[in-house]
């Protein structure tokens, strides 16, 4: 009697954790798949920037990318720091990735793409509202990160204009990085052909 | 089992000390009590090991390997995650041991973190820090009941505080209110150690723990007004200390009650923080706002306290008269007293101090325990020190002083030896 109470009891224990075990592998799952939808559906965008390297305990080396539009003239000056902000992207003349419009809620009418970000601070005197592009992190192999860093600052340094961009996907206010791009190059074989010159 | 208590019963029973029958019994004793205590350093070892490999595929997944396609290293990312379920549904279907569901399910926990750590590599998801601990903590809190571990509960007490603190103090800068829902559904596990393995280390280990990830995070709670975190923090010790004088906890030895040791150590530390007046005046200038988040807290906090207080009265915990039960009391009104009169609220904590310090050398005293008694002394010697830095008493006065309180510490404790000793007797 005592065993077969034990063993049902087993049984629930076994199917509470059938339950955990596919919450377990529906999270990643779904991170996977809502980046690989942004990635097929979404609009390719190329955003100039400029790259520096960090290290995150858990998840490995990265590079930093500090975007040239993080910066947006406005009047409006009520903006709370970390707040949720919807910018609103258009392409300039040479296909780069512009901010038309940011805006504190989703916009009906305007038929642009957008990204949800954050406000970072908005400075009276230039009246500019500095934000955060959700995708500022680019990971890397842990050998090539620093390498890449350099890479670019050499880069720049032959006073050649800035041809760094990172392509972003972006599709329903949410944006995927893909790629980081130097030279019309990925930024992974750019530092590889680096080390083996 | 032991084989000189095996030696001994043969011994026994061949002098016919204990018949055979009455051997075999105790035989049987020591072997059922063996084997209801599992080799328990065996438990540690598993997991501590698990929790090395489970931090080593982590670090290797963090290596970021370029020259894998972005799907392989998908499938990588869910390896170690489905061995991990798999050791831990084996472990939970055959009803192992407790070494096996410990380890395992330390082993799964990290496998989680590393899984949704190396998807966000592949994808470059930015995301905050807060959010990846929480889904982290999220998505292993249940393991806790189903495999009753532990290990993981100690785990979860740290993530749980790490998410508070990067959530309150580094990136997010909001109140974690959901870090008081996460630290309450441990409780349940907490109450049944508490009930069955009163005094079990890991108990002790969980007496220390909580209290500290309390301490810890309720800064990131006050929010509004800061004045009110040194009310709220000395109420939060006259907490603890009240609950490590209630039965449950009073009983035990003092290095096991966390609660105690914490809440008396806190409550001094806050008033001879407090004790010095150009705090007051620094900090006081402008007006408490008493319409923010922290006064609420604090109003709650108090409430809890006074209500614990109250309830150790009716069922008779509390007998004799103990200052440090009720120093938060009167902090609150020098607190209030403050809005009037700042030199005042200052003497009155530096006379609640000293008369703290008095409190435990008398109950040093009477209780013939050296720690506390020496405790109360270094109280007093504290509070001196601090007031050596901001009064314009002469250097004459302030020596004396010294002397006095050092000669103090060597006649209470040569009396109490001597007491002692011809108590003894």
């Amino acid at each position: 009697m005592k065993t077969k109470k034990m063993k049902i009891k087993t049984i629930h224990i076994f199917i509470i954790f059938i339950i955990v075990v596919l919450a377990q592998l529906f999270i990643p799952f779904q991170m996977i798949f809502n980046q690989e939808t942004i990635l097929e559906k979404g609009k390719a965008y190329k955003f100039k920037t400029q790259p520096v390297d960090p290290t995150d305990p858990f998840k490995g080396k990265y590079i930093t990318l500090n975007y040239e539009i993080n910066r947006y003239k406005t009047n409006d000056s009520l903006w709370e720091r970390n707040e949720a902000i919807y910018v609103y992207l258009t392409k300039d003349s040479l296909g780069f990735a512009k901010i038309a419009a940011i805006n504190k809620e989703v916009l009906l009418n305007n038929g642009n793409d957008y990204i949800k970000a954050k406000a970072r601070w908005y400075s009276k005197y230039s009246k500019e509202l500095s934000i955060e592009l959700p995708f500022n992190r680019y990971y890397m192999e842990e050998t090539k990160a620093y390498n890449a860093e350099v890479a670019v600052r050499n880069r720049q340094r032959d006073s050649l204009p800035n041809n760094t961009y990172a392509l972003v996907y972006v599709k329903d206010g949410e944006a995927v990085l893909d790629d980081v791009i130097i030279d019309d190059m990925s930024i992974k074989d750019y530092v590889e052909k680096g080390i083996s010159e | 089992m032991n084989s000189k208590i095996q030696k001994d019963i043969k011994e026994l029973v061949a002098e016919q000390v204990i018949s055979e029958d009455v051997g075999s019994k105790i035989a049987s004793y020591y072997q059922s009590k063996q084997s209801d205590s599992p080799n328990r350093l065996f438990t540690v070892f598993a997991v501590l090991g698990s929790t090395l490999v489970g931090l080593g595929i982590i670090l290797i997944l963090a290596h970021n390997w370029d020259d894998f396609s972005r799907s392989i290293k998908t499938i990588f990312a869910f390896i170690p995650l489905v061995i991990g379920q798999i050791i831990v549904g084996y472990s939970i279907l055959k009803n192992k041991s407790a070494t096996w569901k410990e380890a395992s399910g330390v082993f799964l926990f990290f496998a989680v973190g590393a899984s949704i750590a190396l998807v966000s590599q592949i994808y470059n998801i930015s995301g905050d820090l807060s959010d990846y601990l929480l889904t982290w903590i999220l998505l292993c809190l249940p393991l806790i009941y189903l495999l009753r571990s532990n290990a993981l509960v100690l785990l979860q007490i740290i993530f749980i505080t790490s998410y508070a603190c990067s959530l309150g103090y580094f990136s997010g800068n909001k109140t974690p209110w959901l870090y008081l829902i996460l630290l309450a559904s441990l409780l349940p596990h907490y109450y049944k150690l508490l009930k069955h393995k009163k005094l079990h280390n890991i108990t002790s280990v969980l007496n220390w723990l909580f209290p500290l990830s309390v301490i810890i995070v309720i800064g990131a709670f006050v929010r509004g007004d800061g004045h009110f975190g040194f009310l709220i923090y000395v109420i939060l010790f006259g907490l603890f200390y009240n609950i490590g004088k209630t039965p449950c906890f009073n009983e035990q030895k003092i290095r096991r009650n966390g609660y105690l040791v914490l809440g008396s150590l806190g409550t001094v530390y806050m008033l001879l923080l407090t004790s010095f007046k150009w705090l007051w005046e620094d900090v006081f200038i402008d007006k408490l706002n008493f319409n923010s988040q922290a006064f609420y807290i604090a109003l709650i906090l108090l409430c809890s306290v006074l209500v614990l207080v109250m309830y150790s009265y009716s069922k008779k915990w509390i007998r004799d008269f103990n200052l440090f039960q009720y120093a938060f009391i009167f902090f609150t009104l020098f607190f209030m007293i403050s809005l009037v009169t700042i030199t005042t609220t200052v003497i009155l904590i530096n006379l609640l101090v000293l008369i703290l310090g008095i409190m435990a050398v008398k109950i040093g005293a009477d209780t013939f325990h050296f720690g506390v008694l020496n405790y109360g002394l270094l109280i007093i010697t504290a509070l001196v020190t601090c007031r050596f830095f901001d009064t314009n008493m002469s250097f004459v006065i302030r020596g004396v002083l010294f002397v006095g309180v050092g000669a103090g510490f060597f006649l209470t404790n040569y009396v109490m030896l001597k007491k002692q000793k011809s108590l003894k007797k």
